[in-house]
């Protein structure tokens, strides 16, 4: 599995493709966020903006691959297993990324109160969240359900935007645990465990979709 | 250093069947194979009868819609006709990659890459950017990357096109390499001459079935019956399914040549006339047609064309 992550990581990082999502998230972080702000609310809005990014970033790595390598990958490290690997590289970097700009925010936000690795623990398990399900976003709106490029960027774009404001959504509750919190942020624990049995149940969807649709 | 496969048992196919999407016909259904360790397997087939889906299939690269593909070494490799790699790695990265996906350790994939590379006439190459290689220079980093690990299970969907001759027979010889060290090779070539006479198990694919053949006596014997040898170990011969693709119902062959060939030919193909511009024209049926080219190959003819025989025009009124 090692092999395959670092193979995958190694297109998705040599490609460039990565840069695209890179820009649009740390746009969404510099026009969310003021230095200053108070934190929580900084964090909730730093996490939001991940989402859209995760799912572009899973899709990215889904569709990378030409057939004919994608092929030979398969023979050689296992067909689902390569699946599995392109999933988990296209939501790690994004959660990465997220961890990052949750430290940024927390360094420069006004703590008003609270503590500052509370504040932190609270926006990493927030990224998290909105990373995992923009990661489940990504993976319905590619291969191997969404194969016509066009409809899947559509998907992923409405996606993204119903797992954000849709309640019953992990990433809606974790941005608004944070967004809306007065006084002590409370870590979004319950949001960050269902987020990763979303990306769980999905992931696992869309292997055994992939050996049964394509 | 290369490893050995001795004593990992068979690759089994059980009713293994296989289609595109839930709803699409059926390409293989009901193949109950098994190919043994340390055999070069050939399939043929005309067109259309599921050669690479069933390459696909052994090699792991599909999931079977049904049935079970069981005894797999964990070291299987695969090469497709075109490796159009559009990567963004250099040729040695790119196989340093794929010697980590066998299970290599970074310097030992590093090395084994250069001596592939060195061996198919591409060291040269180790530095080009995937993009930049020629189909040839593709071709051959496809072909040592399913070699630098020493899989225990080879499938070559016609992994010699688009290589120079002496790559060719490098590709010829490793492969009898790995079939010596233990290794289940499996191939298609258009080429009826390739291994010939050397396959130790002949897969014919029609109407989604796959049968079983003994070694050809014509193999590699030119057109004179050779000796049938003693013991052919055929594979384990599947109940056909019932047509699923439409196999070309008959091919015309154009090919022209000195010798003289046997008086029955294969599949009753029938001599029709002799072409425009020279040559003669062959009319044989879709499965048969590999078994034809075979023998006029081996009988040194040229040949001009294969193409499917057009449709007859309807030839009768309704009544």
């Amino acid at each position: 599995m090692t092999a395959l992550l670092r193979y995958h990581s190694a297109l998705f990082l040599r490609s460039q493709r990565w840069l695209a999502p890179l820009i649009l998230y740390a746009a969404l972080v510099v026009v969310g966020v003021r230095p200053g702000d108070p934190v929580a609310g900084s964090l909730g809005i730093a996490a939001a903006g991940l989402l859209p990014v995760s799912a572009w970033a899973v899709r990215i790595c889904l569709t990378q691959e030409p057939e004919a390598s994608r092929a030979v990958v398969a023979a050689a490290g296992g067909r689902s297993r390569a699946h599995l690997a392109a999933l988990l590289t296209g939501a790690g970097w994004p959660v990465l990324a997220g961890a990052v700009a949750a430290c940024a925010v927390t360094a420069t936000g006004d703590l008003a109160g609270t503590g500052g690795p509370a504040a932190l623990l609270a926006g990493v398990l927030a990224t998290t969240a909105c990373a995992l399900t923009g990661g489940a976003v990504g993976a319905l709106a590619a291969r191997p359900f969404v194969r016509a490029p066009g409809l899947s960027v559509a998907a992923l774009l409405l996606g993204s935007l119903g797992a954000l404001v849709t309640t019953g959504s992990p990433a809606k509750h974790a941005v608004a645990s944070l967004v809306g919190a007065e006084g002590a942020v409370r870590p979004p624990w319950a949001a960050c465990a269902a987020a990763v049995l979303l990306a769980a149940v999905t992931a696992a969807v869309s292997r055994l979709a992939a050996a049964r649709l394509e | 250093m290369r490893t050995s496969e001795r004593g990992r048992g068979p690759v089994r196919l059980a009713g293994v069947g296989r289609r595109y999407g839930p709803r699409g016909p059926w390409v293989l259904r009901g193949v109950d194979l098994e190919l043994p360790e340390g055999r070069l397997v050939r399939a043929t087939g005309a067109n259309g009868t599921g050669k690479s889906t069933l390459l696909r299939l052994v090699a792991g690269v599909d999931a079977p819609a049904e049935g079970r593909i069981t005894g797999r070494p964990a070291r299987t490799a695969y090469v497709p006709e075109r490796f159009p790699a559009a990567l963004p790695f250099t040729a040695l990265a790119h196989l340093v990659h794929l010697g980590r996906l066998q299970g290599l350790r970074t310097g030992e994939a590093r090395a084994r890459a250069g001596e592939w590379l060195e061996r198919f006439g591409a060291g040269a190459y180790a530095g080009t950017a995937l993009a930049e290689l020629s189909k040839g220079g593709a071709q051959k980093v496809a072909v040592a990357q399913a070699l630098l690990a020493a899989p225990g299970l080879l499938v070559l969907d016609e992994a010699w096109t688009g290589l120079d001759e002496g790559a060719r027979a490098e590709l010829d010889r490793a492969v009898r390499e790995r079939v010596a060290a233990g290794c289940t090779v499996l191939f298609v070539d258009h080429d009826p001459r390739r291994l010939a006479g050397e396959a130790g198990v002949t897969l014919r694919l029609e109407h989604g079935g796959v049968h079983g053949l003994p070694p050809r006596p014509g193999d590699g014997a030119g057109p004179d019956p050779a000796p049938r040898p003693a013991a052919p170990r055929p594979a384990r011969v599947s109940a056909p399914a019932p047509a699923a693709v439409p196999v070309p119902a008959s091919m015309r062959i154009v090919a022209s040549g000195g010798r003289a060939l046997p008086d029955v030919l294969p599949g009753g193909a029938a001599r029709v006339s002799p072409a425009d511009g020279g040559g003669v024209v062959f009319r044989v049926g879709g499965g048969d047609s590999d078994e034809l080219l075979r023998l006029l190959l081996a009988a040194s003819w040229h040949v001009h064309r294969v193409e499917p025989e057009p449709a007859p025009a309807p030839a009768r009124e309704p009544a």
